[in-house]
């Protein structure tokens, strides 16, 4: 198993006034990530500007490609030459990167994408906000798989779930996304770096089967290129030597089980939430991003107002907190979901939850305002 | 102070709203407060108003947008006349750059003027400096910020060429927030 | 393959996946063989390839570290882990329709950044795999899956192209001339720069059967008669150049 291990901050400890992208970039640095290749795209762009500056500071290598493509399948290149390994971009460039991410998941390479969503689909309006990237996240790429989706609902949370999706990466071997929103990433805030920030280094173990384990947790250990260890990487079915097996229908059937599996088999220790006033809650609002802080603002208005409303926030969004909805949903209340997309959480939590679930959709490119949330919720209590 | 304040810096793009709202900000922050901040971000990157809002309070800052004006500081007619409508009902507070702008009639608003562009000129002799003279005097007017921390934001966010025009400017406008206050 | 290159090659692989009459066999034994003369160590080299048959010229066979990549993308995921760890040496082996097409904004862009790559490209001027379509490398006229009355454009000169795009050094030769491309391949291998190898590969299988070359004799010896240097093509009858292929090293001017 990889240990955690405490490293000392890159930034001295204290408060800085950053915006969620810086502080995505940050976070980055703090984990360790030395490889960093992206794209210029809005709303995503001042975190490869950040990591420009960051990364030659501490001897780590930017590369600006020719697209997002390159950018991904070079993160990918990165990682297995033993570099922790991250890409940023927003709607339109994750698009392009669905396929290699695909070949990231089947590999099994650690890196960490940060997706500042804006309002789509296609082109949409650049500049503006949504989150409606979350079901491509689960399910761009082709073929049945899992990955991590997080989603930071403040400039504090761009650097501490940053870290936390490099530790991810390293510990279950996947690709992990910080699922951020252009709110949050153009938000500043006080942000709090403390001296010592807990890091997950690479298991190794020479000679081991970089493709396949008998151990529980099913994530193998992993070599890096230039050790001397013959690695055979290839996104073609393969055995646990990295060999292809493209018609052995039991080699296939068990590395999709694995990858599938040494996620959700772990989805309870992956999944973070926090739950806030839930209990005599008659309405529970369930929200994420930046929509979970105005639903938080709403709430607190409305308790003032004597009004048993309470508030379950996802920090995690994939693997589904489905145990977590289901446990909700049997409180017997109702639960409100506002999303800046047409139910793509819903409908998962819909799934769940065995209660009543009323949708909130708003797809104008602006954020959920508190008052919205607040004048619905008083209409359903 | 109470618990949270909600500032809107107002003006016309080149007057320096956006480095006084995030000196602001980084000086709160100083005094170990939580801020929150935010400026219009849109396709459109030059021209006309140029706006920054900053949240300060005393604890974690649950929603970090503005949902009302608690201190509106207007640096133009045109920002101040935009920006009425947005105060907060209780307890606003306008300070507004007494050259720039006539103010109208508004009942249960305390509205306080501050020569800023004008002893800017005449005693900085540097019209660009009436930013942070404004933002010095509303920090004795609202108790957002201390002046320490203020001059300390200065230094980690001015261009050096520009330090030591910004902390005279910060010093004259502390002491006619405190005539100001006097009156 | 030659017993004498065994140690290059990764021991449970048993036999190469290629068509009887296919080039790519001789190209990996020239390019094992080049690797083999330079002494070069195979735990310091990484091969790196993108989709098709040539993408199989490393992967899995070659003792090395072999990272078989996307379609088009070799070139971009090897960058990444050269620029991680520039101590490797990174080697790009794959195909034609992979490199140049899908991929061929990779290509011009590692060209353009001078990126310590060395580029191998197997060209059978057909896609092979997927079962003989016309090719931004195939020669106009040629009958394939996708254009049965002759292909009416024309190919990508790729050394010019990578020379365009700022290559230090590109080389065209067939693996029917294995002493001169295998010593390209050596001088790319020993350059620190961007190096592009354009290695004519015959493919029987598609291309062959569908432009009166069935069998791998007749596409040997069409090649060995097609090949011709730089000096041969100077004076010669430009129609009949037009029907020749010139090889030849080219450099960075």
């Amino acid at each position: 198993m990889n240990d955690t291990m405490e490293v000392q901050s890159a930034l001295a400890p204290g408060s800085y006034f950053f915006t969620g992208n810086e502080a995505a970039a940050e976070g980055a640095i703090a984990a360790g990530c030395r490889y960093y290749a992206g794209y210029p795209i809005t709303p995503s762009s001042e975190i490869m500007e950040r990591m420009a500056q960051r990364l030659k500071e501490v001897d780590g290598v930017f590369m600006q490609m020719e697209d997002e493509i390159a950018s991904i399948c070079s993160v990918v290149g990165a990682s297995w030459s033993g570099s922790k390994a991250m890409t940023a971009t927003s709607g339109p460039g994750f698009s392009l990167m669905q396929e290699a991410l695909g070949y990231g998941v089947f590999t099994e390479t650690p890196l960490v994408l940060v997706d500042i969503q804006r309002a789509g689909p296609c082109t949409g309006q650049a500049t503006k906000v949504g989150s409606g990237d979350l079901m491509q996240a689960k399910w761009g790429s082709h073929g049945d798989y899992q990955i991590i989706a997080l989603s930071p609902w403040s400039v504090q949370e761009m650097y501490d779930q940053t870290i936390e999706a490099f530790n991810l990466s390293e510990q279950y071997r996947v690709p992990v996304f910080v699922m951020a929103d252009e709110a949050v990433g153009h938000l500043r805030e006080r942000m709090d770096i403390s001296p010592l920030v807990q890091t997950r280094n690479r298991y190794k173990k020479s000679g081991a089967a970089p493709f396949g384990t008998e151990e529980n947790d099913g994530v193998p250990p992993m070599p890096s290129f230039g050790e001397g260890e013959s690695i055979t990487v290839t996104g073609s079915t393969h055995n646990e030597f990295g060999v292809r097996k493209t018609d052995d229908p039991a080699v296939h059937e068990r590395l999709v089980g694995r990858i599938n599996n040494k996620i959700l088999n772990h989805r309870e220790n992956i999944i973070q939430s926090e739950a806030y006033s839930l209990d005599d809650a008659e309405v529970i609002v369930v929200a994420y991003g930046f929509t979970a802080r105005s639903a938080f603002f709403a709430v607190d208005q409305l308790r003032k107002s004597g009004k048993k409303v309470g508030l379950l926030r996802l920090k995690t969004i994939w693997p589904f907190a489905d145990g977590l909805i289901n446990r909700i949903g049997k409180l017997g209340k109702k639960l409100f979901v506002p999303e800046m997309n047409s139910g793509q959480v819903y409908g998962e939590i819909r799934k769940y939850a065995g209660c009543e679930v009323i949708p909130y959709h708003q797809t104008n490119g602006r954020i959920i305002h508190p008052k919205d949330i607040i004048a619905h919720i008083e209409r359903i209590i | 102070m109470s618990n949270v304040k909600q500032v809107r810096l107002i003006g016309f793009g080149g007057q320096g709203v956006v480095l006084a709202g995030t000196i602001l900000a980084h000086s709160a922050i100083k005094d170990g407060r939580w801020v929150a901040g935010s400026s219009a971000y849109g396709a459109q990157a030059r021209g006309g108003t140029a706006r920054y809002d900053v949240i300060v309070a005393e604890d974690p800052i649950k929603f970090p947008h503005m949902i009302s004006t608690d201190i509106l500081i207007a640096f133009s007619q045109k920002a101040y006349e935009e920006s009425l409508g947005q105060l907060s009902k209780e307890k606003a507070l306008v300070i507004y750059d007494d050259l720039l702008v006539k103010p109208g009639t508004l009942p249960g608003v305390i509205q306080t003027g501050v020569p800023a562009t004008d002893r800017a000129i005449k005693d900085l002799n540097n019209k660009q400096a009436a930013n942070m003279v404004m933002l010095a005097a509303a920090a004795v007017l609202t108790g957002l910020t201390s002046q320490a921390s203020l001059v300390r934001a200065l230094e980690e966010n001015s261009a050096p060429r520009f330090l030591e025009i910004n902390r005279k400017a910060l010093a004259l406008g502390q002491d006619i927030g405190l005539n100001l206050k006097k009156i | 393959m030659a017993r004498d290159l065994d140690a290059y090659l990764r021991q449970e692989v048993k036999s190469t996946p290629f068509c009887p009459g296919c080039g790519h066999g001789i190209l990996m034994n020239i390019i094992l063989r080049a690797i083999a003369d330079m002494e070069l160590d195979m735990k310091n080299i990484l091969f790196v390839s993108g989709i098709g048959c040539a993408a199989w010229i490393p992967s899995p066979h070659f003792n090395g570290d072999t990272l078989h990549t996307l379609h088009g993308r070799a070139i971009a995921f090897a960058t990444g882990a050269k620029m991680a760890n520039p101590k490797l040496k990174v080697i790009v082996i794959s195909g034609d329709g992979d490199l140049t097409s899908i991929g061929g904004n990779h290509l011009i862009h590692a060209a353009r950044r001078n990126t310590n790559l060395t580029v191998i490209c197997a060209n059978n001027m057909i896609y092979g795999m997927t079962g003989g379509q016309v090719a931004s490398t195939s020669p106009l006229g040629t009958i394939t899956a996708t254009t049965g009355e002759g292909n009416p454009y024309r190919p990508f000169d790729l050394c010019r192209l990578v020379l365009g795009a700022g290559a230090e050094y590109a080389a065209r030769f067939s693996v029917t001339q294995p002493l001169v491309l295998m010593a390209a391949i050596k001088k790319a291998l020993g350059m620190e720069d961007f190096t592009f190898i354009e290695a004519l590969s015959p493919c029987p299988t598609q291309f062959g059967r569908r432009n009166k070359a069935d069998s791998s004799v007749q596409m040997l010896k069409a090649l060995m008669q097609d090949c011709i240097t730089r000096e041969q093509a100077k004076g010669m009858d430009k129609d009949l150049l037009k029907t020749k292929i010139i090889t030849g090293e080219f450099h960075h001017e």
